[in-house]
């Protein structure tokens, strides 16, 4: 039997059907409005140099005995985590009686390029910790590390357990060096020091243009052809056009801190084999005795799930948890699933371990 | 046979009038206006969507979003017209092989790029936008003059009192020289990526011929390819070989941007204005300023800590005293236990 059975006639209703689509889009375009994020009301309650850190306003008052601080990653806005009304963890985290914090590091510019890896872990979580514990009456807090702010939070929970009564992984890499991470393999043959010397501050776009290359038919060919299917209808676009919005909003990288990232992780696995320092103090997982949950996903093709689960192996904790979640990168906050099912676990968790 | 082909021909003429006809129609119910110049009946399909573009951008709204939708429907409106004119001229009767032929041609659609003959990955890497990347690609066409020569400027002997600048020239020549080479080995890999996504795409093609897994529409089809090449890419992109030239060329770029802004600062010099090695050693040195501030802050709070403690301990032992020698003195734990817990109460929760 022969693979394909297109007539020529169903072909040209497909491409008739196409057309209309893109006629339609014409209008549909013309309506959208400029696409807004961040759906939650929220307040700034510490600021230091470009980082604020704010709390979010639930309808309600907050139930849960300690807060929780999203610390999320350098290379993205942290936004996604609150991104519109039917899709927000933020959102949903309120909605069971958590109080929620997030960092949002703001857009590192040439005065930031000297910038370390111990400015951002010592320095400005340590703060950033400090200052929610205090706005909240506190001695300790949960801290919800994403992706490179996983790794971040990893080093925080090592250096100062005695700040944290939690700590919560999302999309966190852990093992560098699994087979199928594409972005570690590409790193190890660079020569990072000529890369922060040359370009200093680390350009957003070029960090852009790696992350595209990954899947470069689908990220760049496919999804806009997926884009002809709602073309007419305003809604979907409006969704579309705000992912599109916070997929290419990404701030520059502080020079230092990227080199010390991609040498001690990228290319060193320095969190599971051992020898990493962050500023003066030596990082071992070893040392976080607090409970973890580890939660990843399974289509993740920026942070394979291989490179999250051996987090079990290395820390020290004996109340260790996992989740993996049937999703991508960005769909554990954005996807229907994700709604339904991320919020309720971290509230679950959290509310059998803390005090 | 003369008469079958004839047919053929007149069913496909018929079948594109009907599609720019739809096309008209659309444009019209669209813009108010058909399309500008009613393209001939043998024109490629994709062509309607160009002009499609170009009423879009006359309207002046969401330009960026409209280049890269075209970017994705190209590719796809080029296999829609190469696989209804083949199956209008062969029917059914053809295998998985003759498929990634025709699907193979639809990449090679007219006005495509002839470096990127057979090479669609190459193509869908082109089309990503992002300044970053095509910046450099731009300073590398500006300096196009310059690396014919640089060939030449190689084998100079390097004397007299430029001697030194000669030299830079010389090690900026073969930066850019080696760049070159270090891109040809990335494009190379790049188009085997390729050719293996049309072998893959074939196998998955053939797998597609048992009963109920036929493919219907091109939509399909293309996301099949989709499928392959990436499929493809990925073997490739996290072989040992590819980590190797992607590194090799990475560093061999930014070879050639650390001679440029060499050459930047030296002209900058030269007139008098501040380099960014100058500004990058004052932002250093205020940075590590700012540390010694923030570690005499974290010192101060240290301190402030260390006193309260102390106050703490002191409250403590004064509770401990008065207990031991008040009235409560047959409960002097419990007394001073509870005095901590009471001054280490936080505020809230």
């Amino acid at each position: 039997m022969e693979p394909i059975r297109i007539d020529p006639a169903r072909a040209l209703d497909e491409a008739v059907r196409a057309q209309s689509k893109l006629a339609a889009g014409v209008r549909t375009l013309q309506q959208v409005e400029d696409v807004d994020y961040g759906v939650t009301d929220k307040e700034a309650i510490y600021r230091e140099d470009k980082l604020v850190v704010y709390r979010f306003k639930g309808k309600n008052k907050p139930t849960a005995k300690a807060p929780i601080l999203i610390c999320y990653a350098l290379v993205n806005r942290p936004y996604m985590v609150d991104l519109q009304d039917d899709r927000s963890l933020v959102k949903n985290l309120l909605a069971l009686g958590e109080d929620v914090y997030l960092i949002d590091w703001g857009y590192p510019d040439g005065a930031d390029r000297w910038l370390t890896l111990d400015d951002y872990i010592n320095g400005y979580i340590r703060r950033c910790v400090d200052a929610v514990a205090k706005h909240a009456g506190v001695k300790k807090i949960n801290l919800l590390g994403i992706c490179q702010g996983g790794a971040f939070s990893l080093c925080f929970a090592s250096i100062h357990p005695q700040k944290l009564q939690n700590l919560i992984t999302m999309v966190t890499p852990v093992d560098f060096h699994t087979p199928d991470n594409m972005l570690s393999h590409w790193t190890r043959g660079m020569d990072v020091d000529l890369f922060v010397d040359t370009l200093g501050n680390v350009p957003a776009d070029l960090m852009n243009w790696c992350y595209l290359t990954l899947k470069p038919v689908r990220l760049n060919q496919q999804k806009y052809l997926g884009m002809l299917d709602i073309l007419d209808d305003k809604v979907e676009m409006e969704n579309f056009l705000r992912m599109e919005k916070w997929i290419f909003d990404s701030p520059d990288q502080a020079g230092e801190a990227f080199r010390q990232f991609i040498k001690d992780f990228y290319q060193g696995n320095k969190l599971v084999k051992g020898g990493l320092k962050i500023g003066e103090k030596d990082v071992s997982l070893k040392n976080i005795t607090v409970p973890v949950l580890n939660i990843f996903a399974e289509q993740d093709h920026l942070v394979p799930p291989a490179a999250s689960r051996p987090l079990g192996d290395h820390v020290g904790t004996t109340d260790y948890t996992q989740l993996a979640f049937k999703g991508g990168h960005i769909g554990i906050y954005v996807s229907g699933r994700a709604q339904r099912e991320v919020p309720p676990a971290i509230h679950d968790w959290l509310a059998k371990r803390t005090k | 046979m003369a008469n079958n082909s004839d047919r053929t021909l007149e069913d496909w003429q018929a079948m594109s009038r009907k599609y720019w006809n739809a096309w008209s129609d659309a444009t019209r119910k669209a813009f108010g206006s058909v399309l500008p110049e009613a393209p001939a009946t043998a024109a490629p399909w994709h062509e309607g969507l160009e002009q499609w573009s170009r009423m879009f951008a006359a309207n002046g709204s969401q330009n960026e979003m409209v280049e890269r939708l075209m970017a994705g429907a190209k590719s796809y409106f080029a296999m829609l017209q190469s696989l209804a004119a083949k199956s209008a001229g062969q029917g059914a009767a053809m295998d998985a092989q003759a498929w990634t032929n025709t699907l193979r041609e639809s990449f090679n659609f007219p006005g495509a790029d002839a470096g990127l003959i057979d090479n669609p990955l190459a193509r869908a890497m082109r089309e990503i936008a992002g300044q970053g990347a095509k910046g450099f690609e731009q300073m590398m066409e500006n300096l196009a003059p310059f690396t014919k020569q640089a060939h030449a400027l190689l084998g100079m002997p390097a004397f007299g009192y430029l001697r030194e600048h000669q030299e830079q020239y010389q090690k900026f020549a073969q930066a850019m020289l080696d760049y070159q080479e270090q891109s040809n080995r990335y494009n190379a890999l790049i188009a085997r990526a390729s050719r293996r996504g049309f072998e893959l795409f074939e196998d998955k093609l053939a797998e597609r011929g048992e009963p109920g897994r036929q493919i219907e529409s091109v939509r399909a089809l293309y996301d099949l390819w989709v499928d392959a090449a990436e499929e493809a890419y990925a073997e490739i992109a996290l072989s040992p070989e590819f980590r190797e030239v992607y590194g090799a060329v990475v560093n061999a770029q930014m070879r050639v941007r650390k001679h440029v802004q060499q050459e930047v600062e030296r002209i900058a010099t030269d007139l008098g204005m501040p380099t960014r090695s100058e500004i990058d050693s004052i932002g250093k040195r205020l940075h590590e300023l700012r540390r010694e501030s923030r570690s005499r802050g974290d010192i101060a709070e240290l301190v402030a800590e260390v006193a309260a403690l102390r106050e703490e301990v002191e409250r403590m032992k004064t509770a401990g005293t008065k207990s031991a020698y008040g009235a409560s003195a047959a409960h002097p734990r419990k007394t001073a236990a509870k005095s901590v817990a009471k001054s280490s109460k936080p505020r809230k929760g």
